[in-house]
């Protein structure tokens, strides 16, 4: 495996892009090459130093401007006329679509995991307890809940603890720990799971990738804007593996 | 009922594709009417939207809205040429070169010189945290040209960076 070769897969590689054999390749290629490993030293540094740039978000003015503009469309003959449209298509539709889109409990579960997500980042509610030290964290759930979620630090896997809140899911409180990667918050939803162990589920609702598990008499809901491989790292570290 | 699921679905999306469209128009006012701009296409193409990635979807409009723009305003289709015809910065001003150690402006300034078609993939990548194959349905390009743009841009940076502050004192 030449420089020139593992030159091409550089970028892919930083970015983790690169499939479990072709990183292979290249991590054999940097073992024994000072040289590839100074460029792949210099494109982390350089990614760092981008994601240090600011992050612009959208102004109070706006996000009142384009509430209002979806709330008046909600009157609008377009939408009228739309809605008109696709009722027909739903009477032509008929009893197959209603199947087709019944929900599972746990789409609705999955749904108000995403309003519990939205709601922490909007009302500037993050946290109640701020703290990057899970043994600040987890002590400060006890008495505010009948079980005591398992609260696990993932600093060195690139995820940073940043505190804890009380939330609720379904009209019960639940646990919710607070991730953070880059500008991208993780939360995680923890409950007592009524039934035995699930394996993963994973999904994308309103453009938010969401995962669900069950372990250890606990149920996990991990959702945020990160990408899908990203997460798919968060919840492989907090499962341990 | 479409606008309630509208409300829900390209909303809590909004800081994204404002940061995004800022990047892209590196001006506020410009971000702002951009922004507005597309939520009224997404309201209007919401019904296109099938159990996608929201938020991939919602930064393509953003982008489709900006790139008509530009078009229209300079009479040009040759998308590849728009910074020819963005005015660059007037230099700094007194304020600005006092801040020209601060790393916030320096990277700033890094990433808004990079021509729009590397700006875009960069900062889809480094700052929205999208993946390769995530960019290239924003931009709608096959993924080895979201590869070889990123390579590209970095490469860019790298050269833009290097003279003054050599890359090992980055933080």
């Amino acid at each position: 495996m030449s420089c020139e070769v593992v030159n091409q897969d550089l970028d892919a590689y930083v970015d983790r892009e690169l499939d479990t054999e072709a990183s292979t390749v290249v991590q054999g290629h940097l073992a024994g090459c000072a040289s590839c490993r100074a460029r792949v030293a210099e494109r982390q540094a350089l990614g760092r130093f981008v994601r240090s740039a600011p992050y612009y978000s959208a102004p109070d003015r706006l996000r009142a401007r384009v509430a209002a503009q979806a709330t008046q469309s909600r009157l609008s003959s377009r939408v009228l006329a739309w809605a008109t449209a696709a009722a027909l298509v739903v009477a032509i539709g008929g009893g197959v679509s209603l199947l087709r889109t019944a929900r599972t409990p746990d789409d609705v579960a999955a749904e108000a995991v995403v309003d519990g997500h939205v709601r922490s980042l909007m009302v500037d509610h993050l946290v109640d307890v701020q703290s990057t030290d899970r043994h600040t964290v987890k002590p400060w759930f006890l008495g505010k809940l009948d079980f005591s979620p398992p609260v696990a630090d993932l600093t060195e896997s690139g995820f940073p603890l940043v505190g804890g809140r009380l939330d609720y899911l379904d009209g019960r409180p639940v646990a919710a720990l607070v991730y953070q990667r880059q500008q991208h918050t993780i939360n995680l939803f923890i409950s007592p799971a009524d039934g035995a162990s699930a394996p993963i589920d994973s999904r994308t609702v309103r453009g938010f990738h969401v995962r669900h598990w069950s372990g250890d008499g606990m149920s996990f809901w991990a959702i945020s804007d990160l990408n899908d491989r990203e997460l798919t790292e968060f919840v492989n570290a907090i499962i341990g593996r | 009922m479409a606008a309630r699921v509208f409300e829900a679905t390209v909303l809590p999306h909004l800081d994204a594709a404002f940061n995004f469209a800022r990047w892209l128009t590196r001006n506020d006012t410009e971000a702002e009417d951009v922004v507005q701009d597309a939520c009224v296409r997404a309201l209007r193409y919401f019904a296109s939207l099938r159990d996608g990635d929201a938020r991939a979807w919602f930064f393509a409009i953003v982008r489709n809205t900006w790139y008509s723009r530009v078009a229209r305003r300079s009479g040009l289709t040759d998308t590849a040429s728009f910074d020819r015809h963005e005015p660059f910065d007037d230099g700094p001003d007194p304020e600005t070169q006092l801040l020209r150690q601060d790393t916030v402006v320096r990277v700033r300034g890094a990433i808004e010189q990079l021509p729009i078609e590397f700006r875009e993939v960069l900062v889809l990548r480094e700052i929205e945290g999208l993946s390769y194959k995530e960019i290239a349905t924003v931009v709608r390009v096959p993924i080895g040209t979201v590869m070889s743009r990123l390579a590209r841009a970095r490469d860019r940076l790298q050269t833009t960076l290097t003279p003054t502050d050599p890359m090992e004192t980055l933080p």
